[in-house]
């Protein structure tokens, strides 16, 4: 094992004790550490910087899971969003059996499951992106992707991404730009800069990609795994976020292999060989 | 309003990537400098050498937003703004490096040749270069094979005996036959030739990324909207 991951081990384990300390069950101190552990892994950040110290990412869990837990729930809405029977193939490979999925305004559905397991292609099929082999999906209203990746100019400023995707939406310039640095505001994030994107830190580059996909409001979000990079702080400020737009009445799926929001989340659906499963 | 966006964003990208835009006019004046002892030579070889370098600027960029238009199709945008937005940025690029050129020729060889033709030779590299390096990037997703076919189309074009029919079937044999009126000072059947050529090669190019474009950039038959 190298140094480094000898380094993230200590922190993980630290992590465990801290959580114990906190009274977690071992289950879901299993998943938190658990989750950390796979970030760690995609992202491939050492673990002070990803998360700072266990006892400060443990004492936000902490935090973060009790106010969410006072958060009151408003009824959900209409429908905005049904998957229904979703396969697809690469070749040979079955990437997703029959898949359903639906998602009520004011509901966030969790998208699960091991690395290859077809998240980001459900993600993509819904979207509109992708055609499925059989299946279809209806969506009742505006529709804001964000992808795990790309998706955003290297040479072009974030303003003018904004205005970019907000002449799109129909907004003038003027309020893109107030749209885009009101949303990247409250991912503490400066946007008014003159920095190309290529310059920007990935974590600054998943805001900008979120930004992109919120303008205008739209009703139903879908969200592949945009927290890459970000630092614990605004991983947290983005939970928060999401459950702001569900409380707004907005329906949103996120693909995620964090474990530790499951228990607020509406619906989760685990895309795993073997576990299809879609639970409140 | 939104085609202009697309266009404008999509020259503000490029602008700013100064190392390109200095290769793009090195290829044309490199072209033109190795061959100046010969005046017919020298003027085909920079309209070809503009042709490379538009088609070549076009193949990139339609590559560096083939992963992006997606997500603005989901924006609002329809795939026309954004193929013709591209396509009109990369017209734009095409006539800024061809005009350097053009001022280089009349200065250097004002005396010699019909400027006017060759001014419409230059404007019709650009016009068939853009939509054709689009169309390739639209066929050929990956840049490096895309950047090898506009290599063997323009290496065919510079190499092909004129007389053979065929060399009516490349892309940029418009300014070929503009560039022998230029400077042969040739009868009007050259120019008229050239540019029917290069208008119907213009269309077609235009076309084929429409269509290629509008497929690529479809609404999915399995989406529907429950309220539009």
């Amino acid at each position: 094992m190298t140094e480094r991951g000898m380094s993230d081990q200590r922190w993980l384990h630290a992590l465990g004790q801290e959580l114990a300390r906190h009274r977690f069950t071992p289950d879901v101190t299993h998943h938190v550490v658990a989750e950390a552990a796979a970030h760690l892994r995609d992202s491939g950040q050492p673990a002070l910087r990803a998360f700072g110290t266990p006892e400060g990412y443990a004492a936000a869990v902490a935090e973060s899971l009790a106010s969410q837990r006072r958060q009151p729930r408003r009824p959900r809405g209409r429908v905005r969003l049904r998957a229904s029977q979703i396969t697809k193939r690469y070749g040979r490979r079955t990437v997703l059996k029959p898949t359903d999925l639906t998602v009520h305004a004011g509901e966030v559905a969790a998208v699960v499951g091991a690395n290859g397991c077809g998240k980001s292609t459900f993600l993509r099929i819904c979207a509109g992106l992708l055609s499925p082999d059989s299946g279809e999906v209806l969506v009742d209203g505006l529709l804001g992707y964000c992808p795990q990746e790309g998706g955003t100019y290297d040479f072009l400023l974030p303003e003018e991404h904004f205005v970019l995707v907000g002449a799109g939406r129909g907004f003038d310039r003027g309020r893109s730009r107030q749209l885009g640095r009101g949303g990247a505001a409250t991912l503490h994030w400066d946007a008014a800069g003159d920095v190309q994107a290529r310059h920007l830190s990935g974590g600054t580059r998943q805001k900008l990609n979120l930004v992109m996909a919120t303008l205008g409001d739209p009703d139903v979000l879908l969200l592949d795994e945009p927290y890459q990079g970000f630092d614990r702080g605004t991983y947290l400020d983005f939970w928060q976020h999401v459950w702001r737009w569900r409380d707004e009445g907005r329906a949103i799926v996120v693909v995620t292999h964090l474990l530790n929001q499951l228990d607020q989340v509406d619906h989760v659906l685990d895309l795993t060989p073997g576990a299809r499963e879609v639970a409140a | 309003m939104r085609l202009l966006t697309v266009a404008e964003m999509a020259l503000r990208e490029l602008s700013r990537r100064r190392g390109v835009i200095l290769l793009l006019l090195a290829l044309p004046f490199v072209c033109y400098v190795v061959r100046h002892d010969q005046v017919g030579q020298s003027i085909r070889f920079v309209l070809l050498g503009l042709a490379w370098a538009v088609s070549t600027a076009a193949l990139f960029a339609g590559g560096t937003s083939r992963q992006i238009e997606p997500r603005l199709r989901l924006s609002g945008y329809r795939s026309h703004h954004l193929y013709l937005g591209r396509l009109f940025a990369m017209w734009v690029l095409g006539l800024a490096v061809a005009a350097p050129f053009f001022a280089l020729i009349a200065f250097d060889r004002g005396g010699q040749v019909r400027l006017g033709a060759v001014a419409a030779a230059m404007v019709l590299a650009v016009a068939v270069a853009a939509p054709f390096g689009l169309l390739i990037g639209a066929v050929v997703p990956r840049e490096l094979e895309g950047t090898l076919i506009l290599l063997v189309t323009i290496s065919l074009q510079m190499m092909i005996d004129p007389a053979d029919s065929i060399t009516r079937l490349t892309p940029f044999w418009s300014s070929r036959e503009i560039g022998t009126y230029a400077i042969d000072h040739t009868g009007t059947e050259y120019l008229v030739r050239g540019l029917t050529h290069g208008i119907l090669a213009t269309l077609l190019a235009t076309v084929l990324v429409a269509v290629l474009s509008t497929i690529r950039l479809r609404t999915r038959p399995h989406l529907r909207y429950a309220s539009r």
